[in-house]
């Protein structure tokens, strides 16, 4: 029918309009403000700028970047303080290098993957932060993750992008499982995370085997014969409390009981009167401050004043756990990996008393990693160049002598071979150094 | 408001089984309560004093809040979700008058009466805030359909709790100690410390000023008629509007005496601790019978209790994993197979 | 000028719509390229933009005959298109870029769940406060169906993509997985449903909110469900890595259709697609089964039997609607979709983690519901797409113009819980029927309804 058709064509000149409107916009040049993702100030010339909705501008020296490295960190929430410190940290290590690696000029951007409504890290925002490095190709490198759980979503996407897989190195991430197998991992780990098979991830601190297996060793040297297990029913704390459960029993303490505490539970005066009854001399709180630390231990010391606390370095920034539990934190035992920021000794010093001339405030042990952490990066592209898969490799090379924590090489799993555990005390309202340990090898493994 | 419409009555489950079904099992599910609680109370008795004892304290404290929530629904019929979060915001000005005061190491006379003081205005604070919520949220909305005034009030909880955040952080604020903590007596080895006590002591108090005051007092009339029927109410003379403004006046120097004494007690704020708290205490409010003042605080009561043994106590017990759950699993058994709650109802519909 | 498909009695309404429109339409055009040309600069994608929109709005395509279509139709065309001229487009004032593809691809997985509470908040008017929990479930059954999750249970492969065929555990398809959360998560909606529907509206709302706390903590404690040590959800550890959707091999060479679409990389009309471009478009897909369900449902009688319980439930129990199983009915379809959009997030996001469920995330859906319009389809897909925008890259970007231009540093995210009470209090103060209200929900909450309860608790 004519008017049918008559329908039918102009209903067809409107679909050829916008047909023409995209193909015109697929061809010609880009337009003037709008290129690519858009967003961050400074270059927009040679680099590629990463989403302005999760990251900040990007930090470059005087020359023009020709590629970026990007950092992963929880910006929002209880960490805030800590990860903003992390990432000046990272910008004051690049500064100390101008901007270069080698022959490369490099330029940074700071990301963030949690969001004000969780609070810390968000897994919506992990992974499309890693899908955004994964396809800009200017990025040949990341500085993170923070928190384990945003690194089992960001280091596959990494692993499989386009350009080749993108060098990854955490300063923060503990959970066994991301570069190897044994105790506390699940069936598949690590090899679900590396698709195509090769490996892009490496990490400066030492996974939470070290950490379960020196506070387990440290509760056996203390005598303590009975330790009731709680965790704050999260990937990180769960973890630790579950590798503590198995190592302490390995040296035959009795663990009575591993329960969750509820971080929104109103008071745990309960949970303290059970941990009383069960005859418990040490209480192992495996879990973060954030989760309502401060109020768990003073009840715990409450109901039972005569338990000795031991925690992981979830527990740090120790001076959070002082103010939150005031008084009732002393005595209280935290691990922290690594040795402690004023034993550090050359390079680490000189880090050090940068850092706390241009901040105001000394760094926190974390801070350290981060810069260790870029420093690990930029050694790797200069070996590489802009090539991601070559960066990649070169992380496996990595031999530092004389780093911001100390010397050491990254082995074919991505671990670092340090594996020192500092154990603090804190005394009076003070935290202090008690002594470093080491924990043997063959008893983490076996 | 057709309160003289006559409704079906509820077709529940319990009606549609044979009459000796919901009576059987309502005494099997008490006995194997009274059988697990008598175990342990065997096996650990000072443990479980001690228990009974965080109950009822933490009990009285979310009694409080569930008034509160009480007063509201039986006036308007509307879940103030906000009402919990009123609660922290004074938790939060109270954390930050100790600590601006330095009461940390005060003692004696001069204590109380800066309690007495902080008390006196934290609950102007809080009545001030819930009356501006009702009118600025609430009363346009008095004639729309249930659902407005609902997501309004979720609304508000939202932003409350977002003042909450920037007010003073993502992390948990703690709060200087300053009640004394010495002991009124001991049973079996367990403590009744004076914090305890000084929460009773308020709450009761409360408790009885408040049914005077609806009882015996003409604005409570008020609100009695108010709540029975409001069309009736305006034709008999009373003014609608400030008794219903009068009503979330108390409620929230209700919010703003549980606020003190909660933030002196537990010595711990979070910014989502007023939801949380909300929710719990609106289960109480519906345990009890919604509307019903002393219902309220026995739901109060019977939660923390809930929450208290089944943390604590060593035998056959879910664990603290499940506490959540179970508290809601019962808010749910309430609402299906008793909704009128375990004292009564007393709103327009019902009582 | 003779117009095909008007009607000669339509054609004066048709000038009259036609000028009345193109007034306002040109203003408003015209305003806007001023206001985005002073802050952002001309281009030409704005003139076409502003070009396309006036065209939509200013004719009265429902006076056609066929007209009624286009509006959806252009619609669909822009969406489908949206990858290919992106890059393009301007930028806005204030709100900065115009979202990525992969924040497209998250708005429209949320849209898919508004779309769905919609049929409970919307149609059927009863308040569901716990829509994370469908979500949960329906992310938690790809979970059990497309990882090495149950390992232990042998190897089953039923369609499987992107895994080796030795891995462990139940792979099944993800088409399937997700129809089949879809079907698990109405089952779970009904019997959730059969008790508690017959409350009244606020207590409702209160046992849906605990439903919806109740599920993620027994996700969280599920590695060892009531200590008989069954892993269920692998507790807080999550579950990880789910299986991407894909067509396999013999379709794929078939058709060119990806095979595994996390490795799909194609060129395709001048621009190179690469994984994000297909799982949009699959969302998309999803996306519009979604409407047109919603849409056949308000038509049916079904619909109208919602519609009636939502104005006058004594009146409707005495038309003969029945109440329980009509409510239920609402639940089920409810939950189907969103037990659709949780299973296939999951398998874009590739892990769960029962911290990704948590209370806000109702509140945030019934926002999206609300501000677009109670009870009607278009107005929630506007409404729920310009909050998950905003919630994804939008404050981030506010945040960062802001910033920028006043050289302040305000953390606009971090007024995220207020910006969106904010809205719903707002919306409900002085324009309770949303941005695009239906004429029928408008007349609600104008006149009023007879609200009240057939059922009540009085003894």
């Amino acid at each position: 029918m004519i008017l049918r058709k008559r329908g039918v064509l102009g209903f067809l000149i409107l679909l050829v309009a916008v047909l023409a409107f995209a193909a015109a916009g697929c061809g010609g040049d880009d337009d003037g403000g709008s290129s690519g993702d858009g967003g961050g100030g400074g270059g927009g010339g040679s680099v590629e700028a990463l989403p302005s909705a999760s990251c900040g501008p990007i930090r470059q020296g005087s020359e023009e970047p020709q590629a970026l490295i990007a950092s992963d960190l929880p910006l929002q929430g209880s960490n805030r303080s800590l990860t903003t410190e992390m990432a000046d940290a990272i910008e004051f290590v690049l500064e100390q290098h101008e901007w270069k690696a080698g022959d490369t000029v490099l330029g940074y951007q700071s990301c963030d993957d949690s969001t004000a409504q969780a609070g810390s890290w968000d897994s919506a925002k992990c992974s499309s932060n890693a899908r955004a490095y994964a396809n800009n190709e200017s990025v040949i490198g990341l500085v993170g993750t923070f928190n384990s759980g945003c690194a089992k979503l960001v280091i596959p996407v990494l692993n499989r992008a386009p350009g080749g897989s993108v060098a990854m190195v955490s300063p923060a991430n503990t959970y066994p499982g991301l570069t190897e197998g044994g105790p506390g991992t699940e069936t598949g780990e690590p090899d679900n995370y590396y698709p195509t098979g090769k490996r892009n991830y490496t990490r400066v601190v030492w996974n939470d085997q070290f950490q379960g297996a020196a506070n387990a060793t440290y509760a056996d040297e203390l005598g303590l014969k009975k330790i009731f297990v709680l965790n704050d029913s999260e990937t990180y704390g769960q973890g630790i409390a579950n590798l503590f459960v198995k190592y302490a029993e390995k040296l035959g303490i009795e663990i009575l009981g591993n329960q969750k505490w509820d971080k929104k539970a109103t008071s745990y005066e309960s949970l303290a009167s059970r941990i009383k009854s069960s005859g418990a001399d040490a209480v192992f709180l495996g879990g973060i401050v954030c989760n309502n630390g401060g109020k768990l231990i003073k009840d715990i010391k409450a109901g039972a004043p005569d338990v000795q606390l031991l925690g992981p370095d979830g527990w740090t920034p120790i001076s959070a756990t002082i103010e939150g539990a005031g008084a009732s934190a002393n005595d209280m035992y935290i691990t922290q990996p690594g040795i402690p920021v004023d034993q550090l000794t050359g390079a680490g010093k000189e880090f050090t008393d940068g850092f706390t001339e241009k901040a105001g405030k000394a760094p926190n042990p974390y801070t350290a990693y981060a810069a260790q952490a870029v420093e690990v990066l930029i050694a790797a592209i200069e070996k590489g160049g802009t090539d991601r898969a070559a960066v990649s490799a070169a992380l496996f090379e990595t031999d530092i002598t004389d780093g911001i924590i100390g010397d050491f090489q990254i082995d074919e799993n991505g671990d670092t071979t340090l594996g020192k555990v500092s154990i603090y005390q804190i005394k009076a309202g003070e935290e202090t150094f008690v002594k470093n340990v080491t924990p043997e090898l063959d008893f983490i493994e076996g | 408001m057709a309160t003289q419409a006559r409704r079906l009555p509820l077709p529940t489950l319990a009606g549609r089984l044979p009459g000796y079904v919901m009576p059987a099992v309502a005494f099997l599910l008490v006995a194997l309560l009274v059988v697990w609680l008598g175990v342990n109370l065997y096996k650990t008795p000072s443990e479980f004093y001690g228990l009974f004892l965080i109950g009822l304290t933490n009990g009285a404290i979310y009694g409080l809040v569930a008034l509160g929530y009480s007063l509201v629904y039986g006036i308007l019929e509307l879940i103030n979700f906000a009402h919990g979060d009123v609660f922290m915001l004074g938790g939060m000005l109270v954390a930050t008058m100790v600590a601006s005061f330095g009461l940390a190491g005060d003692s004696g006379v001069f204590l109380w009466a800066m309690i007495l003081l902080m008390l006196v205005i934290v609950m102007a604070f809080c009545a001030v805030i819930n009356t501006t919520i009702e009118l600025v949220a609430y009363r346009r909305l008095r004639h729309a359909p249930r659902l407005a005034p609902l997501i309004t009030a979720i609304g508000m909880s939202f932003i409350l709790q977002n003042i909450g955040l920037v007010w003073k952080g993502a992390r948990p604020t703690s709060v200087d100690s300053i009640l004394p903590r010495g002991e009124v007596f001991s049973i079996g080895g367990v403590a009744y410390t004076w914090d305890k006590l000084i929460v009773l002591l308020f709450t009761v108090p409360v408790l009885v000023v408040l049914v005077l005051l609806v009882q015996r007092t003409r604005q409570g009339k008020a609100m009695r008629a108010t709540a029975q029927d409001r069309d009736a109410s305006a034709m008999m003379g009373i003014n609608v509007n400030r008794t219903i403004s009068f009503t979330f006046f108390i409620a929230g120097a209700l919010a703003g005496a549980a606020g003190l004494l909660y933030a002196l007690y537990i010595t711990n704020i979070r910014y989502d601790e007023g939801f949380r708290l909300g929710l719990i205490a609106f289960t109480a409010a519906v345990v009890g019978g919604i509307g019903n003042l002393p219902g309220a605080v026995l739901g109060g009561l019977l939660i923390a209790m809930i929450e208290s043994f089944n943390n604590g106590l060593g035998w056959a017990t879910p664990g603290s994993d499940w506490t959540q759950s179970i508290i809601f699993g019962l808010l749910i058994t309430i609402l299906v197979f008793r909704p009128e709650g375990l004292l009564g109802e007393q709103t327009p519909e019902g009582g | 000028m003779n117009i095909p498909l008007l009607p000669a009695e339509r054609r004066a309404e048709f000038d009259a719509g036609l000028r009345h429109r193109a007034i306002r339409g040109g203003i408003a055009v015209v305003a806007g390229i001023v206001l985005v040309t002073i802050f952002s600069g001309f281009t030409v994608s704005l003139i076409v933009a502003a070009l396309v929109a006036l065209a939509l709005y200013a004719v009265p395509w429902d006076l056609l005959r066929f007209g009624r279509f286009v509006v959806p139709a252009a619609a669909i065309i822009l969406a489908i298109l949206y990858p290919y001229y992106r890059d393009d487009l301007f930028q806005i004032p204030l709100f900065g870029v115009f979202p990525s593809t992969d924040t497209a691809v998250t708005m429209t997985i949320f849209i898919m769940m508004a779309i769905g509470l919609n049929i409970v908040v919307g149609y059927a008017g009863l308040l569901d406060l716990g829509y994370v929990a469908f979500y949960a479930m329906g992310a938690y059954t790809a979970a059990w169906f497309a990882t090495p999750h149950f390992s232990e249970y042998g190897t089953h492969h039923i369609g499987s993509v992107g895994v080796s065929p030795e891995s462990p555990g139940f792979h099944v398809s993800i088409w399937l997985v997700v129809l089949m959360a879809g079907l698990f998560t109405a089952i779970v909606g009904v019997i959730i449903g059969l008790p508690t529907l017959r409350l009244r509206g606020d207590y409702l709302a209160i046992v849906t909110l605990g439903f919806g706390e109740i599920m993620p903590q027994i996700a969280r404690n599920g590695d060892d469900l009531f200590g008989t040590g069954f892993n269920l959800t692998n507790g807080a550890q999550g579950i990880n890595p789910i299986d991407p959707p894909g067509f396999g091999n013999a379709i794929s060479d078939l058709t060119g259709l990806p095979s595994d679409y996390l490795t799909f990389n194609a060129d395709f009309l001048g621009k190179e697609l690469g994984n994000i471009e297909v799982f949009y478009w699959t969302a998309l897909g999803l996306l519009l089964f979604t409407v047109f369900c919603s849409v056949r449902l308000r038509d049916s009688r079904l619909g109208r039997a919602w519609v009636a319980i939502r104005e006058d439930e004594t009146a409707a129990a005495a038309m003969g609607v029945p109440l329980m199983r009509t409510k239920t009915w609402a639940y089920a379809a409810g939950a189907f979709f969103g037990g659709i959009a949780g299973a296939y997030y999951a398998s874009f996001k590739g892990a769960v983690f029962p911290d990704d469920f948590f209370f806000n995330i109702s509140v945030f859906i019934l926002c999206m519901v609300i501000l677009g319009g109670m009870g009607n389809v278009w107005g929630v897909i506007v409404g729920g797409g310009f909050l998950a925008y905003l919630n994804q890259e939008g404050l981030g970007n506010i945040g960062a113009e802001i910033n920028e231009t006043f050289g302040t540093n305000i953390d606009v995210p971090l007024y995220q819980f207020g910006i969106f009470g904010a809205i719903l209090v707002l919306v409900m103060l002085f324009k309770p029927e949303g941005l695009i209200p239906s004429a029928r929900r408008k007349a609600e909450f104008e006149e009023g309804v007879s609200d009240e309860p057939l059922y009540d608790v009085q003894r």
